[in-house]
């Protein structure tokens, strides 16, 4: 039980550290995490359609 | 007056030619004992590129289209070099691993994205070099059990002696022992006038095919992998780099690539020349086949799927505890010892026996897990590689090693053509009839 409690108070002080981003958000970095976001969301949504037709199909 | 003109200038000029020559290699030397001493991190992280997918990535490629693909195996040497350089860079300025130069600087949200998409894939990954060490130890009649613990058991080892310095050393002679293909190139009397149209790009007899679409995109996404980066940097900064020694880690890369190439070119020449249109699907299948025809060569074969499955295995669990280390905070070096960085260690072992477990489960579905791995680790190394190129042109860090506009269209083109494959490979992973 105290290692999971060490284990949360753990990640949330790592939270709190690194709350706010550090680098200086220029119009191209902006630019570069929200294309990443796109494309993460595109690929998941790729991994998802794959499980539904694998279930589906079994 | 005269003895302040005594300047190096004029002493140098008063010399012979042997007292110039004496200097030269002099100063070459220390040259060479300084890049000794820095050298490591470069090559041991694209020497253990070349792990038990890479090898497998290989053997099928030569199998298939035999030296046909040499000229681009070739081309992938500078892009790794290129990639790797970067964090040496980074690290080298910032001395801070990947995974906490991506918290600090990009915030929580992408810092536990990255760091858990790092573990998984790790995990996954260190399963297939468990995977390709028991294959190589099998055909030698070693049961996967005994090869599993013997593994634990080298790997532990390597770690335990609280010196990063010692564990680098030893797995350099890991390193050199991966070399242990390059003979066979020579044991197989290739012919030299395919090996130079090997050389100019082209595509194989049959085109371009669903098939070498597929194996092209294998061997980009087995030459950069999302681990590397977070190895090579936490390394760079276990290793206590500095801003001076950047020039020599930056040649330690370019031997680490070169090393690469090199030994994936022989895989290809080797299996081009002795198994050309057989269906291989992996390394130890390779060394089988060959072995009627040359138990030398099958034998080198195996030996070095087991010594790259092991380089793998362990700087992608070190990979994963320095990242942990990083962020936790924890006591997270090699010059530690076990009891002074419990839980650096404890997540290094716990790595380990939980990957090689899984290859000893019956029935686990190993094969699954090696296609799945390509999938996953492509949802980590564009974020990873996007990262790299921002951070490495903030000035204000980055200072004078910051990237130039040069180094920026090479890196950004770079980035650009990986992400595109790589999505590419795993899209045509999960939907195989796509293409």
């Amino acid at each position: 039980m105290r290692f999971f409690k060490g284990i949360v108070q753990g990640v949330r002080e790592v939270n709190r550290r690194y709350s706010k981003p550090g680098i200086e958000m220029t119009k191209g970095v902006k630019a570069a995490l929200l294309m990443l976001r796109i494309y993460l969301l595109v690929l998941i949504g790729v991994l998802v359609v794959k499980f539904i037709l694998t279930v589906a199909g079994k | 007056m005269q003895a302040q003109m005594t300047t190096p200038t004029r002493v140098k000029s008063r010399m012979g030619f042997s007292s110039r020559l004496y200097y030269f290699f002099r100063r070459f030397g220390k040259w060479i004992g300084i890049f000794l001493s820095v050298a490591g991190p470069g090559i041991i992280v694209m020497v253990a590129d070349n792990d038990a997918g890479g090898i497998t990535t290989y053997t099928a490629t030569g199998a298939q289209y035999g030296n046909h693909l040499l000229w681009f195996l070739i081309l992938l040497g500078p892009v790794a070099y290129f990639v790797q350089e970067m964090t040496v860079r980074l690290g080298a300025v910032t001395k801070r691993g990947h995974a906490e130069a991506i918290f600090s600087s990009f915030g929580r949200f992408w810092g536990w994205f990255s760091l858990l998409d790092l573990v998984l894939t790790d995990w996954l990954t260190m399963i297939t070099e468990f995977v390709g060490m028991t294959a190589a130890m099998s055909i030698f009649g070693i049961p996967p059990l005994l090869t599993v613990i013997g593994c634990w058991l080298i790997m532990g080892a390597m770690i335990t002696s609280g010196r990063y310095w010692t564990w680098e050393k030893i797995t350099l002679v890991f390193c050199v022992l991966n070399l242990i293909y390059i003979p066979t190139a020579f044991m197989v009397h290739p012919a030299v006038s395919d090996l130079f149209k090997g050389l100019i790009p082209h595509f194989p007899p049959g085109g371009f095919t669903n098939t070498l679409f597929f194996l092209l995109m294998a061997n980009i996404g087995t030459t950069i992998a999302p681990w590397m980066l977070f190895f090579q940097q936490s390394s760079v900064v276990d290793k206590s780099m500095k801003e001076k020694d950047i020039r020599f880690g930056k040649v330690d890369t370019a031997i680490g690539s070169a090393l690469t190439v090199i030994v994936a070119v022989v895989l290809i020449i080797v299996c081009g020349k002795l198994l050309y249109g057989q269906d291989i699907q992996d390394a130890a299948a390779a060394s089988r086949a060959i072995m009627p025809q040359s138990s030398i060569i099958g034998t080198i074969i195996a030996i070095g799927l087991f010594d790259a499955g092991l380089l793998g295995a362990v700087c992608i669990s070190l990979a994963s505890s320095w990242a942990f280390g990083e962020i936790f905070g924890w006591a997270h070096s090699l010059n530690t010892k076990i009891r002074e960085a419990p839980w650096f260690y404890a997540y290094y072992v716990f790595d380990l026996a939980l990957a090689g477990t899984v290859v000893l489960i019956p029935g686990a579905p190993l094969v699954l897990i090696t296609l799945f791995v390509q999938v996953i680790a492509t949802t980590l190394l564009p974020a990873a590689l996007v990262f790299l190129i921002i951070l490495l042109n903030d000035k204000k860090t980055m200072g004078i090693h910051a990237n130039t506009p040069w180094l920026n269209a090479a890196n950004i083109t770079i980035v650009f053509v990986i992400i595109i494959t790589s999505t590419l490979y795993a899209v045509s992973t999960i939907f195989p009839n796509l293409f």
